[in-house]
């Protein structure tokens, strides 16, 4: 798995590729985390991301809790099949902010 | 003289047998390996007649066994053993992971109920939500978990109560 983060009018987007799991996730979490620090908005790029797991789901809840602790916002967009698929049975589809595409993501 | 060997003898193609559709892994209790076994169980279960969303769900029920064997079992060493049986019988697909750790608890196989801002917990209530059986056994000299999903067109799963 990789991570790449670039800036965009006072948001922060990292963009991730590959398959987010117990062997990934760690360090997945830890981008996102720091990166959460620096910005008001989070937006996660998930649209080259393959598969995720519950601990690839455990990070982003993480991330997610942090940053309704700290008031700001955090994002994903881009999110397949596979994705969708493991929110749905963890049933947080309606707990995080979700959009269609980046545009979709810099205007929520 | 000379010697007519005479033609081959007629060489019918024949199939061959079609033995169980399985593979065993041994594997290092390494993440770096979850990717390969997930690889190996999704075409598994393409060949078996699952369709791409199944596929998916049993790979991720695989994958999320397999971590709790290493997070768990293991303590997150990567220098353990996991076997892991793949096997395709009559009416279901059948995954079975031993590993030799300590007796497991066996409410770690329960599912808990999901709260929506738990960080643990998700991969053994997706376990029990893909699968349509999931036993567990105490071994001699380890841990060993069943999980089977039937075939297309096979039995139902149970309801609960």
């Amino acid at each position: 798995m990789k991570t790449a983060t670039r800036e965009q009018t006072g948001t922060t987007i990292v963009d991730v590729t590959g398959d987010i799991d117990m062997g990934t996730s760690p360090g997945l979490r830890k981008t996102l985390l720091e990166s959460l620090k620096k910005t008001p908005r989070l937006v996660v790029n998930l649209r080259e991301v393959r598969y995720v797991d519950s601990s690839g789901i455990a990070s982003l809840v993480e991330v997610l809790k942090e940053a309704r602790n700290t008031k700001k916002r955090l994002v994903l967009f881009g999110l397949n099949k596979a994705v969708h698929e493991v929110l749905e049975l963890t049933r947080l589809t309606k707990v995080f902010e979700i959009r269609e595409t980046e545009e979709d993501a810099l205007r929520a | 003289m000379s010697c007519d060997k005479g033609s081959d003898p007629e060489r019918v193609a024949t199939p061959p047998a079609r033995g169980p559709l399985k593979f065993r892994v041994r594997m290092a209790s390494d993440p770096r390996l979850l990717p390969v076994v997930r690889s190996a169980v999704s075409e598994l279960a393409g060949v078996c007649g699952f369709e791409d969303g199944q596929c998916r769900s049993i790979t991720l029920a695989v994958d999320e066994a397999l971590s709790n064997v290493i997070r768990h079992a293991y303590k997150n060493r990567c220098d353990q053993e996991i076997e892991l049986n793949c096997q395709a019988k009559s009416d279901c697909l059948e995954f079975t992971f031993v590993e030799c750790s300590e007796a497991a608890d066996p409410s770690r196989f329960c599912s808990q109920p999901l709260d929506g801002s738990a960080l643990g917990g998700r991969g053994t209530h997706l376990i029990r939500q893909i699968m349509d059986e999931v036993c567990y056994e105490r071994l001699p000299e380890g841990n060993r978990l069943s999980l089977k999903k039937y075939l297309p067109g096979g039995k139902a799963k149970p309801d609960r109560k």
